[in-house]
């Protein structure tokens, strides 16, 4: 019993060596872009830095709660960014994933030109999101955005709004952004999902008496269930990671209410030096991963992707 | 074959020995060259081949074009160095420079507005070993103390001044009826609301990133106060206080432009061209830009009001820093080019690229007498004051001021500055 065990160890052994030609590459890409920079994460922390960047000898915990610490630096206000930093994951995700379900379901359906509408769902993602984002931030000054004169023409509001220069209008502009720059690969997954569902099914449940909303909600969703998942986990890691959206449409300065995790790293960078910017990177890497376990805990998707 | 190819290679050994013995002879020739003719670019005097970098923000569509003047000139000179030019905005120079010292790429020149902080790092040159005596004494005194740092040591030369004033629209001055440039703060916030009431915007106040230091300084002053204190700066003093209750006041007033606390100079200066602000602080480059491009907008020039009455400009130098880079050759490169650049010939063409005045006596003595535009300008270098940018806090007190003084529009000054006063402690 042993020796058999110890023999398909032995092969196992064996097998890992013939394909190490073949998977050292990637193995070193790994290497060389995901655990290297983590290291250099960790390092960074605990290096004190002048804030232009001048080495000064080893740090200890000053960088996390020194009196520039990235948790005790004063006028930060944190409760503020935590909550920010939830609701941008939770409500763009869910919102982006609403909005292509929708979506989705109208593409798959058979109708002249929509080829061509297709087409257009796909554009946001093609441009870069710094574009985007950038048209919408001239589009939303108040002195010569298009925007804004719109909502005044049409009396929607009585004056232009800097929509971009006060924290509490800018983060859910940014959300909005968020959400349209998500919605195309989204949508593109699920529809993907939606040509696997076979029709006969849905016709022999139609045959049964079940109305729209028991078809959709008993046979098409449980069906899209693994496009979801892949593209829920894609976009939780993308948006919580999203710095251009956020910052290019927050042009208040400094310690702001709109301040999500990852932006407040960069405004650490600046202001405090690459020491304390990695220290907050850190909690920001620990409190990606919780969030991804919370969903994988909770939804379950790799039953289904596997 | 093994023939041919050994008589190759000792061929090879032999250009490469006569290589290096003209290498070796050149030095030794260089003094008699240059010692009889300086201006004749002898090859004995040449640099062997490396690359200086340059790092300089942009003042004006013009300035990469100004520097590839200079840079152009230095290779008729020098043609074995490279001369690399990298020219960044100003909104976000301070980040590059930073890029530029974390990533350990240290510019051998850098045109930027502050050097405390890498003086005291130790990463750079004192100024006097990368420009000659004779480069040094062209430069005005009183302004080559800016370059002074708090150990005594000069580490940085300045390259251009600028004062800045109140530059206010006149027709929307007297469409609201007002005869003369407010003097106290009172009349300031007189103007200012009759201006808002004939629609326009009566003061601009730029509290963004780029400028909040700048505008907190004027209004600190005008209040009679002054960052040091006691040897050291201080934000919270009753002073800064008085000075952002004024500015409060205004804000709420509706007096000045919309979202003061995210707007920078140039939206403030953009208003001002499109005639829909009545006053600004400005300085002459923007004016000059104004001028040439506005033509139909009518605008003088006033000193910045205080509470009292007395007058208030805000000087500010820029400066030239040299970073040691641990490299004779582009130390001796980086010298040549400084005292290339701070030549009448090629100086003066480059200082009015940016729109902003010379440091250069003699250039100094040509413009105020022929630059009548910018006549008072030229007349307030003689009571600016400048912000204390040889001490090595000054960075943090301007990061504090850059991230928090915009709040005032919503929060209570007082509490403003004592979170700028925490921002400065906690950086310390």
């Amino acid at each position: 019993m042993s020796t058999v065990v110890a023999a398909r160890r032995a092969s196992g052994w064996k097998d890992t060596i013939t394909a190490l030609p073949w998977i050292a590459p990637t193995l070193l890409l790994i290497a060389a872009v995901v655990i290297y920079p983590t290291i250099l994460m960790f390092q960074t922390a605990f290096v004190k830095y002048t804030p232009q960047g001048v080495e000064r000898g080893p740090a200890g915990f000053a960088n996390f709660n020194g009196p520039a610490g990235a948790f005790t630096f004063p006028t930060v206000p944190w409760p503020a960014i935590w909550t920010n930093t939830v609701v941008w994951v939770v409500v763009v995700v869910l919102a982006t994933l609403v909005c292509s379900l929708a979506l989705a379901q109208f593409l798959n359906k058979d109708f002249p030109g929509r080829k061509l509408l297709r087409l257009v769902v796909i554009l946001p993602w093609a441009c870069s999101v710094v574009m985007t984002t950038t048209v919408f931030n001239y589009g939303l000054q108040a002195d010569v955005g298009v925007f804004n004169r719109l909502f005044v023409d049409t009396g929607i509001l009585q004056a232009a709004q800097g929509f971009t220069k006060n924290p509490a209008t800018s983060f859910w502009v940014a959300v909005f952004v968020a959400v349209y720059v998500s919605i195309p690969f989204t949508t593109y997954t699920i529809l993907a999902g939606l040509q696997s569902v076979p029709g006969d099914v849905i016709e022999a449940a139609h045959m049964d008496g079940a109305n729209v909303i028991q078809r959709y909600w008993s046979i098409v969703f449980p069906m899209l269930r693994p496009a979801i998942a892949a593209a829920m986990l894609i976009n939780i890691i993308n948006v919580f990671n999203s710095l251009p959206i956020l910052k290019i449409l927050n042009e208040a300065p400094g310690y702001h209410t709109a301040h999500t995790t990852t932006t407040l790293i960069f405004e650490y960078k600046v202001k405090l030096g690459p020491g304390v910017a990695s220290a907050l990177s850190i909690v920001n890497f620990g409190f990606c991963l919780l969030i991804i376990a919370i969903y994988l805990a909770v939804v379950k998707p790799t039953k289904e992707v596997q | 074959m093994s023939l041919s190819r050994r008589a190759f290679v000792g061929l090879a050994a032999a250009s490469v020995a006569g290589a290096g013995l003209a290498a070796c002879s050149s030095p030794a020739a260089a003094p008699a060259t240059t010692g009889t003719s300086s201006s004749a670019a002898a090859p004995a005097g040449q640099l062997p081949a490396t690359t200086i970098k340059i790092l300089a923000p942009s003042y004006a569509d013009s300035s990469k074009a100004d520097w590839d003047k200079i840079i152009a000139e230095f290779n008729k000179k020098q043609p074995n160095v490279k001369v690399e030019l990298q020219i960044e905005a100003w909104e976000t120079f301070s980040e590059k420079v930073q890029q530029r010292i974390q990533a350990k790429d240290y510019p051998d020149i850098l045109n930027d507005n502050a050097f405390a902080a890498q003086a005291s790092a130790g990463l750079l040159y004192p100024i006097d070993e990368v420009m000659s005596a004779a480069t040094l004494a062209s430069i005005e005194p009183a302004l080559m103390k800016n370059g002074v740092g708090t150990d005594g040591k000069t580490w940085a030369a300045p390259d251009i001044a600028s004062a800045r004033m109140m530059a206010y629209n006149t027709d929307l001055f007297a469409k609201a009826g007002i005869t003369a440039a407010p003097k106290t703060w009172a009349e300031l916030e007189d103007a200012a609301k009759k201006i808002a009431a004939q629609g326009a915007a009566g003061y601009g106040m730029p509290l963004g990133k780029e400028e909040a230091q700048v505008e907190s300084s004027l209004w600190l002053w005008g209040a009679g106060g002054d960052w040091a204190s006691g040897g050291k700066l201080v934000a919270n003093q009753p002073a800064t206080v008085e000075a952002f209750t004024e500015m409060k006041k205004l804000i709420d007033a509706k007096a000045v432009q919309a979202d003061a606390g995210a707007s920078n100079r140039q939206q403030v200066a953009d208003l001002f061209d499109n005639g829909k602000l009545g006053m600004y602080v400005s300085h002459s480059g923007l004016m000059g830009n104004t001028r040439k491009k506005f033509p139909n907008i009518k605008f003088d020039l006033a000193p910045i009001p205080s509470k009292d009455g007395k007058p208030v400009a805000f000087g500010v130098t820029d400066f030239i820093l040299a970073f040691n880079n641990k490299d004779a050759n582009r130390k001796e490169a980086t010298k040549q080019f400084l005292d290339l650049m701070y030549s009448d010939a090629m100086y003066e063409g480059w200082y009015k690229g940016t729109g902003l005045l010379p440091v250069t006596k003699s250039q100094i003595e040509k413009a105020k007498a022929s630059d009548k535009d910018n006549a008072k300008f030229y007349e307030a270098l003689s009571f600016v004051k400048f912000n204390p940018v040889s001490d090595p806090k000054w960075d943090a007190l301007k990061g504090a001021l850059q991230s928090t003084a915009g709040t005032i529009s919503k929060d209570a000054p007082d509490a403003v500055v004592k979170a700028i006063q925490a921002q400065l402690d906690a950086a310390g």
